[in-house]
C-alpha cells in the first residue's frame, strides 16, 4: 500500500494531468499566495497564536495538502478551524503564551491523526451527507462571526468578554465617543470601501487591493500623527524563520490537557474536513480534475499531522482561496505547491514593510471576506424549500448563540435527519386496473417507510392487487414481514396478491422469505 | 477538605443561627480542624519551579510568558521592538534587584505621569517601554505579550502593600553635587571603566547592551535623561562594582552617553520609524 500511496501522490505530473498549463498554474499560485498572507495573519490572530504562525501555516499546511492531494484546492489557515482552536486552548494557558503554542501544536497533531483515522475506516463518504443547506448556515453564520469579530480592529476596540453578538454591538453605541477610535476606524473604513469599489471591478483582487488603499491611508495618517498620539494598532515584526522546526510536546504531563482538549480535536477534525470534502465536491462536479476524495482526506489528515512539526496550526481546505484558483484556471496541485514557496519568498522581502501595516486594515479585509461568506442569493434559492429554509436557520441561529461546535454539530445531525426524512418517505400510488389495484411504490422499503405501505395494503384488502416494486431497489427484513403479516389477514379465496421485482436478484431473495405463501410472481422484464 | 469545612460550616451560617442545635455537634469539628490546619499562607511558586512545569493555569502561565518576554525580548517580545535591547538589561535580574528599576511595582498603578497627561495603568506603563526604551511601536492593550508582563509584574508584586512604594523602588536620586554634569570627563571615566564590556564605540557586545547607535534606547526612553540614567549607573555599574564610581563621576558618563546619536523620540519623528525600517532592509 505504502508503494501505491507513493507513485500516487504526485498527480500534477504531467502524464496525470494533460491539460497542465503551467503558465496559469504559476499565476494562480501568484495570487494564492497574496490572499493567504493577510488571512493566515487574522486567522492566527482568532487562533490566539502570535501572526508568524499564521504565514508558516499558509506555507506549510498548504504545501502538504496539495503535495499529497489530488485537487486544485488551496489549503491552509481556515476560519473555523482557527475559531475552533482559539476556543478549545484559551481555557488552558494565556493566549500567546509558549505553552498555549505547546497546546495547539498538540491540537493540530491530535486533529491529524484524528482525521488518519477517518482515512482508514473510509469515512470520507459520509461528509457527503452534510446538507446544502446546512453549508449555506455554516458559511453564514462564519461569515457573521468574522464580520463581528473584525469589528474589534475597525473600531479600537479591545476585546471584551461578550458573550453574544448583540452584547458587544450595544457596547459599541452606548458608549461609541469613548470606544471608538477615529484613527482605526477611518483605516477600517478606507479598507471596507475600497474593497467594496474593487468587487464590482476587479474580483480577483479585491482583497490586495482593499489592504493596499487601507495600507496607504495609514501612512498618510502616520505622516500627522505618532503612532503613540493615534493608538492605532499595527501589525509588527515577523520574526519569519524559513524553516521554523517545532515539535508537539510529549509525555506523560500533556496527556492530561490531550484528553480534556479530545472532543474539540474531534469537531475540529470533523469540520475541517467536512469543508475540505465540499470543495473537493464542488471541485469534482465543476471541472474534469482527477479527484480522489479518499486521497484528499488523506492530504489533509496527513498535512495537520505534520504541521506541528513546522509551527503551523491546523488547517483545510479554503473556499475563497480555491475559487480564486478556480476563476484562474488552475486545475492540479501544483498550484498549492508553489503558491507554499512564493508566500515563503514574498514574506521575506515585504517583512519590514508590512511591520507597519495597520490592524484595522487586516481587520477590514476580514470583514471583506465575512460578507462575501454570506451568499444572499443561495439564501433566497433555499426559501424555496421548508425542510431545507429550516435546517438552514436552525443552523445559523445556533452558531450565532449557542457557538460555533454546537452549531457544527446541529448541522449535522439536522442534514442527517433531514436526509433520513426524505429517505423513508415512499411514493404510493395506486391505479384501478380490469381486474386489480396496482400500487406503484417508489423510495426505499425498510423499517421507517413500511408503515406507509401497509396502510395502503389495508385498505385495498378485499382486491385484487398487484405490488408494483419494479423502481425499488432497498428491501429490508422488516418490509417482508409486515407484507407476511398482511397476506395473513387477506381475503384469499377470491383474491390474488402479486408482487413484481425490479431484478431477478431481489426476486430470489423475495422468494426465500416468502415461502409458503400465497404470493404470484410478475417476471420483472414483463409489463 | 479543610476548605469544604469551613465553607460547608459557613454556607450554612443563616440557618445555624435559626437551629443552633442540629449545626452544634460540627463547631468542634471546624475547631479541630481550624486548630490542625497552618496559617493560610499562600506561598508563591518561585519562577525557576514554574519554568519546568509543563501545567499551568490561565494566570502562572502568563507569568511564565512575562519572565520570558523579559529575559528574552528579542525571541518572545520581538512582534513589537525594534532594537536588540532586552527588558533585563535595565530591569536587572529579571526585574528583582532593588534600585536597579525592580519591576514589583503593580501595587503603585494606575496614577497619574506627566510624561503624556493622562492617568497610566500598567498595561499603559508597559506598552510606553515597547516604544521608548525597546524603540519598537506600541502594542495594542490587550496584546497577549502586555498581558503577560503585566501578570509578571504583579506576580512579582505579591506581598507590596498597594499604593506604598516598594524598598528600591525605581533608581536612586543622587544629590545635588553642584556641578553640571561634564561629558569630557564622562568620556575618559567611560574609556576607563565601561568600555571593556560596552566597546569604545557603546555598541555592547552579545550579552551587554548597546549604549547608543541606532540599536540602542531612543530618545524618548526615561534611560534618555541624564538624572535618571546617573543614578541608575551610580547604583547598578560597573556590574558587580556597584556604588564605587561618585555622584559627580556617575553624572559626567550619563552625559556623555545621552550626548550620542540614538533613534528620535518617536512622538516628533512619525514616519522615521518605518524610513529606518526600509533603509535597514537595503543596507542589509
Amino acid at each position: 500500500m505504502a508503494l501505491n500511496l507513493l507513485t500516487d501522490i504526485t498527480p500534477w505530473r504531467p502524464s496525470h494531468s494533460p491539460g497542465l498549463s503551467i503558465r496559469s498554474e504559476l499565476f494562480a499560485a501568484l495570487i494564492g499566495a497574496i490572499l493567504v498572507i493577510p488571512q493566515g495573519i487574522t486567522f492566527a490572530y482568532l487562533a490566539g497564536l502570535p501572526p508568524e504562525y499564521g504565514i508558516y501555516t499558509a506555507i506549510f499546511v498548504t504545501l502538504f495538502a496539495s503535495l499529497f492531494g489530488t485537487s486544485s484546492m488551496l489549503g491552509g489557515p481556515n476560519t473555523a478551524v482557527a475559531i475552533l482552536i482559539g476556543v478549545a486552548v484559551a481555557p488552558f494557558a494565556g493566549r500567546g503564551s509558549p505553552l498555549y503554542i505547546e497546546y495547539v501544536l498538540l491540537l493540530s497533531f491530535m486533529v491529524g491523526l484524528i482525521q488518519l483515522t477517518i482515512w482508514l475506516l473510509r469515512g470520507g463518504r459520509f461528509f457527503m451527507y452534510l446538507s446544502p443547506a446546512a453549508i449555506t448556515g455554516i458559511t453564514t453564520g462564519v461569515g457573521f462571526i468574522l464580520i463581528l469579530s473584525s469589528l474589534d480592529g475597525i473600531f479600537g476596540l479591545s476585546s471584551s468578554d461578550t458573550h453574544f453578538f448583540y452584547h458587544k454591538l450595544y457596547f459599541l453605541f452606548d458608549d461609541a465617543e469613548s470606544l471608538i477610535n477615529p484613527f482605526s476606524f477611518t483605516i477600517g473604513a478606507t479598507t471596507v470601501i475600497a474593497g467594496m469599489i474593487a468587487r464590482h471591478y476587479k474580483t480577483r483582487y479585491v482583497i490586495l487591493i482593499a489592504i493596499t488603499a487601507g495600507y496607504l491611508y495609514g501612512l498618510v495618517l502616520m505622516a500627522y500623527y505618532s503612532q503613540v498620539e493615534m493608538e492605532l494598532e499595527l501589525l509588527g515584526h515577523l520574526p519569519i524563520n524559513p524553516l521554523p522546526v517545532s515539535h508537539p510536546p510529549m509525555g506523560t504531563d500533556y496527556l492530561i490537557t490531550g484528553l480534556a482538549m479530545l472532543p474539540d480535536a474531534l469537531i475540529i477534525a470533523l469540520i475541517g474536513l467536512a469543508q475540505s470534502m465540499v470543495i473537493v465536491k464542488q471541485l469534482r462536479n465543476d471541472t474534469d480534475q482527477p479527484i480522489q476524495p479518499d486521497k484528499e482526506v488523506f492530504a489533509q489528515g496527513i498535512a495537520n499531522l505534520l504541521a506541528p512539526f513546522f509551527s503551523s496550526f491546523a488547517g483545510s481546505g479554503s473556499f475563497n482561496r480555491t475559487q480564486v484558483n478556480q476563476s484562474l484556471h488552475a486545475e492540479t496541485p501544483l498550484t498549492g505547491i508553489v503558491s507554499a514557496g512564493i508566500v515563503l519568498v514574498l514574506i521575506l522581502l515585504l517583512g519590514p514593510v508590512l511591520t507597519y501595516l495597520p490592524m484595522p486594515a487586516i481587520s477590514g479585509t476580514l470583514m471583506l471576506v465575512g460578507i462575501g461568506m454570506i451568499k444572499t442569493d443561495e439564501i433566497k434559492r433555499l426559501f424555496n424549500w421548508r425542510g431545507e429554509l429550516a435546517v438552514f436557520a436552525t443552523t445559523l441561529f445556533c452558531i450565532l448563540f449557542l457557538g460555533l461546535q454546537t452549531g457544527l454539530v446541529v448541522a449535522l445531525v439536522l442534514s442527517v435527519l433531514l436526509f433520513v426524512i426524505s429517505a423513508s418517505s415512499l411514493e404510493l400510488i395506486a391505479e384501478r386496473e380490469s381486474v386489480s389495484v396496482r400500487i406503484r411504490v417508489e423510495g426505499h422499503l425498510f423499517y421507517a417507510s413500511i408503515d406507509q405501505l401497509s396502510q395502503i395494503l389495508k385498505e385495498h384488502r378485499h382486491e385484487s392487487v398487484v405490488l408494483d416494486l419494479s423502481v425499488v431497489t432497498y428491501l429490508d427484513l422488516s418490509a417482508t414481514e409486515a407484507i407476511t403479516k398482511e397476506l395473513a389477514n387477506r381475503d384469499q379465496e377470491s383474491t390474488f396478491f402479486a408482487v413484481k421485482l425490479s431484478s431477478k436478484r431481489l426476486q430470489n431473495q423475495f422468494e426465500i422469505k416468502m415461502a409458503g405463501q400465497p404470493v404470484q410472481f410478475i417476471q420483472h422484464n414483463q409489463v | 477538605m479543610v476548605d469544604w469545612l469551613i465553607r460547608f460550616h459557613f454556607d450554612n451560617y443563616p440557618r445555624l443561627l435559626k437551629h443552633p442545635k442540629n449545626h452544634i455537634f460540627r463547631i468542634p469539628l471546624l475547631l479541630l480542624v481550624l486548630c490542625s490546619a497552618s496559617p493560610v499562607q499562600s506561598e508563591q511558586l518561585p519562577i525557576e519551579s514554574l519554568l519546568q512545569r509543563s501545567y499551568l493555569d490561565d494566570y502562572y502561565s502568563n507569568v511564565v510568558y512575562g519572565y520570558r518576554i523579559v529575559t528574552e525580548t528579542e525571541k518572545y517580545g520581538a512582534r513589537y521592538t525594534g532594537n536588540n535591547l532586552r527588558c533585563t538589561n535595565c530591569h536587572l535580574d529579571a526585574g528583582r534587584k532593588q534600585n536597579a528599576l525592580p519591576l514589583n511595582v503593580a501595587g503603585m498603578y494606575p496614577k497619574w505621569r506627566s510624561k503624556n497627561g493622562r492617568r497610566n495603568g500598567i498595561g499603559l506603563r508597559i506598552r510606553e517601554c515597547f516604544v521608548y526604551s525597546l524603540n519598537g511601536i506600541m502594542p495594542p492593550e490587550d496584546a497577549p505579550e502586555v498581558m503577560a508582563v503585566a501578570a509578571y509584574i504583579s506576580y512579582l508584586s505579591h506581598g507590596e502593600i498597594i499604593g506604598k512604594a516598594p524598598a528600591g523602588r525605581g533608581v536612586p536620586t543622587l544629590p545635588d553635587t553642584g556641578y553640571d554634569p561634564n561629558p569630557a570627563s564622562g568620556k575618559a571615566i567611560y574609556d576607563q571603566m565601561c568600555a571593556a564590556c560596552h566597546g569604545a564605540d557603546g555598541q555592547g557586545i552579545p550579552g551587554i547592551p548597546p549604549l547608543w547607535g541606532m540599536d540602542a534606547y531612543n530618545e524618548g526612553a526615561g534611560m534618555a535623561r541624564v538624572h535618571r540614567a546617573a543614578g541608575f549607573i551610580w547604583a547598578n555599574m560597573p556590574l558587580g562594582q556597584e556604588r564605587t564610581l561618585s555622584h559627580q563621576q556617575a553624572l559626567d558618563v550619563a552625559a556623555y552617553i545621552n550626548m550620542q546619536i540614538r533613534p528620535g523620540d518617536p512622538r516628533e519623528y512619525k514616519l522615521l520609524k518605518l524610513f529606518e525600517t526600509v533603509s535597514w532592509f537595503f543596507d542589509r
